[in-house]
């Protein structure tokens, strides 16, 4: 150990473009997964800003935007014990007309709009849930309002032909494609039956509390395995579902997928390279060791040695690389989720093609004979 | 000397080395037979291209002989350093073989204790404390106590000699091979490497084989060899060598 670390700190300029190498694909690594997953993040919104524990939709949904009316009547298939009052919760696309004209897709969200309500979304203020309650009024966020062709409160557009009012802006609930349109159950059920006639006795979601979260998993089995026709998750289940879903259907993990790997291929080139160049430089003091009698595996073992060395400071130096990324990125607008799991698993990946660029070097030093001191 | 002197510790019985074939075929070494013994120091001389590296290495166990054999005396017998295998050679050198070469291939990085007992701890498997103790004894013999914890490029060119001798003779070899070891020394410096060398060998009974161009090195050898064209002959014997 420290004779490799004493050399990579001797010749620490020599080393430093591996170390650098190892730096920038681990970097690339996490912030592109970060990045996408900050993307990704922004399909499941609607769950991660309500306080349900359980989620009932159609059979077979994939995503939280994607759900199918199901019976407003299921209601009372979610009486059971430990399950607190459900509720309804309308979310459909939609088509919405500009105050100037021209055509927007959105995403209307109905709610209960009390703060005891589980599908409340959180960004709304007191404020903004009374407004709402006004039949035909909506609110969206902050970046969404260009999308819309809206400019300040009081403005109207048009959802599935009938016209709505803004009444509040919020932020914290951006959108990928279609924004969001916050409003009331009542103003939900009368856009979306205006296309779509089974939304009359139909919704979209119930949506319910349990006594104890904990439990939420196995409530959701069990309704699971008594009702087919429907599908039932915990609110982390289907957040994640919605975000893997999206991830998958746009082949956007694919993209990640060849980057990262370029990313690391980058690396150990460089990094197998630098070895090379290091042990190639150190030839004859380790051939004078093999014609001392050492034994070749020592210098193997050395070579390896300073591979790890050179990807876990590498690995260390990334890890305040990335924060600090990271916060640019979200100063510039952009979302970053640094999660460890994230963390690690680059780290695991860079520091395992760090090791098998030491293994790649280890053809120098399979060369290196003592009889070239003789001359 | 020690009584063993007697003996000798190193045959040599008509090697052979040829290298190419056709017409770059180049005898280095034809049919050349000669002994080595324990407490001295042997010098071979001749001219460049004359074949004393390649001796050198087949003595040493680095370089195959095309034919004869080297026979090496080792606990209480001759043991066959060319009919032994690849892995038992290699043992054979880390347990009595040294190497000093004209260039001093000490590691940049280390300081020129560790020099030393990264061949005792690799070598040895020696103790950090036990590399460290043997190691620093064996500088301050070389006369380096002041330049234990210097690198290489803080130490001069004939210190970094000496911190190669003791890196060749910490591990205890019997046999040293030195290749042109003062060439890169000006004369005061390679006569000192030249008389740790001889002292190492009258002191310790170790077989010290050096090759050299340089005759202002004769009145400090044992006995002196001359190569040419492949073939060996006895240039001159001191007085000390005769009492054997
Ligand atoms: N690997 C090799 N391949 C081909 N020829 C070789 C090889 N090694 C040595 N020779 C040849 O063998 C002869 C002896 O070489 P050697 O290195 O033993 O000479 P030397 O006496 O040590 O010379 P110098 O004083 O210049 O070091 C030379 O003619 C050399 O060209
Ligand atoms: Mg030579």
């Amino acid at each position: 150990m420290t004779y490799a670390l004493q050399t990579l700190i001797h010749e620490r300029s020599r080393y430093a473009a591996g170390v650098g190498a190892v730096l920038f694909s681990a970097v690339l690594i996490a912030l592109q997964v970060g990045l996408l997953l900050g993307l990704f993040e922004l399909t499941s919104i609607p769950v991660d800003h309500s306080s349900a524990d359980l989620w009932v939709g159609g059979n077979h949904v994939e995503s939280v935007d994607l759900g199918r009316p199901i019976p407003a009547s299921y209601i009372g298939r979610l009486n059971k014990p430990g399950v607190q009052m459900p509720e309804l919760y309308y979310l459909n696309f939609a088509n919405f007309t500009k105050p100037s004209g021209g055509y927007s897709l959105c995403t209307v969200v109905g709610t209960g709009l009390t703060a005891d309500h589980a599908g409340c979304p959180d960004v709304l203020t007191a404020e903004h849930r009374q407004l709402l309650t006004e039949s035909m009024t909506v609110c969206v966020d902050q970046s969404d309002l260009g999308k819309l062709g809206l400019e300040r409160v009081g403005d109207r557009g048009k959802v599935n032909g009938r016209e709505v009012r803004l009444v509040g802006v919020v932020s914290g609930i951006k959108s990928l494609a279609a924004p969001w349109l916050l409003c009331s159950q009542t103003t939900a059920r009368e856009l979306l039956v205006a296309v779509n006639p089974t939304y009359s006795d139909h919704v979209t979601y119930l949506l319910a509390r349990c006594d104890d979260p904990a439990h939420a998993k196995g409530i959701a089995k069990e309704l699971a395995a008594e009702y087919p026709e429907m599908s039932v998750y915990t609110a982390d289940e289907f957040s994640t579902k919605s975000r893997m879903f999206w991830l998958l259907r746009t082949k956007a993990g694919v993209a990640l997928g060849y980057a990262a790997l370029l990313g690391l291929l980058v690396g150990a080139v460089i990094t197998a390279q630098t070895l090379y160049a290091a042990t190639m430089a150190s030839a004859k003091e380790f051939a004078t060791l093999l014609a001392l009698g050492i034994p070749r595996r020592k210098i193997y073992g050395l070579v390896m040695t300073q591979s790890f060395w050179i990807g876990l400071i590498g690995v260390t130096l990334a890890y305040p690389v990335v924060h600090l990324l990271g916060y640019v990125a979200e100063q510039a607008g952009g979302r970053v989720v640094i999660r460890w799991e994230v963390l690690l698993g680059a780290a695991v990946l860079t520091m395992g093609t760090s090791l098998l660029a030491g293994l790649v070097a280890l053809r120098s030093v399979k060369n290196i004979e003592p009889m070239s001191l003789l001359r | 000397m020690p009584s063993a002197s007697s003996n000798p510790s190193l045959r040599s019985v008509r090697l052979e080395r040829t290298f190419g074939d056709g017409a770059t075929r180049r005898v280095a070494l034809s049919q050349v037979t000669f002994d080595l013994f324990p407490g001295r120091l042997a010098l071979l001389m001749g001219p460049s291209g004359s074949g004393k590296s390649t001796l050198l290495a087949i003595l040493s166990g680095l370089l195959n002989p095309d034919a004869g054999q080297v026979l090496a005396w080792e606990g209480g017998g001759y043991v066959d350093v060319w009919g032994m295998s690849q892995t038992q050679r290699e043992a054979f050198r880390l347990r009595q073989v040294g190497f000093i070469f004209q260039g001093y291939n000490l590691f940049p990085a280390f300081t020129a204790a560790q020099q030393l007992e990264i061949v005792l701890k690799w070598g040895q498997n020696a103790s950090s404390s036990d590399a460290r103790r043997r190691s620093h004894a064996m500088l301050e013999g070389l006369g380096l106590g002041g330049q234990m914890n210097k690198k290489p490029s803080q130490l001069s060119g004939g210190e970094k000699q000496r911190v190669a001798i003791g890196r060749a003779l910490v591990k205890g070899s019997k046999f040293i091979f030195a290749d042109e070891p003062t060439s890169a020394l000006d004369w005061e410096n390679g006569k000192l490497v030249l008389e740790l060398l001889r002292r190492e060998a009258h002191e310790h009974g170790a077989t010290i084989f050096v090759v050299s161009h340089d005759s202002r090195m004769l009145p400090y050898t044992d006995i002196a060899y001359h190569l040419e064209d492949g073939h060996l002959g006895e240039l001159s014997r001191s007085p000390l060598a005769d009492l054997s």
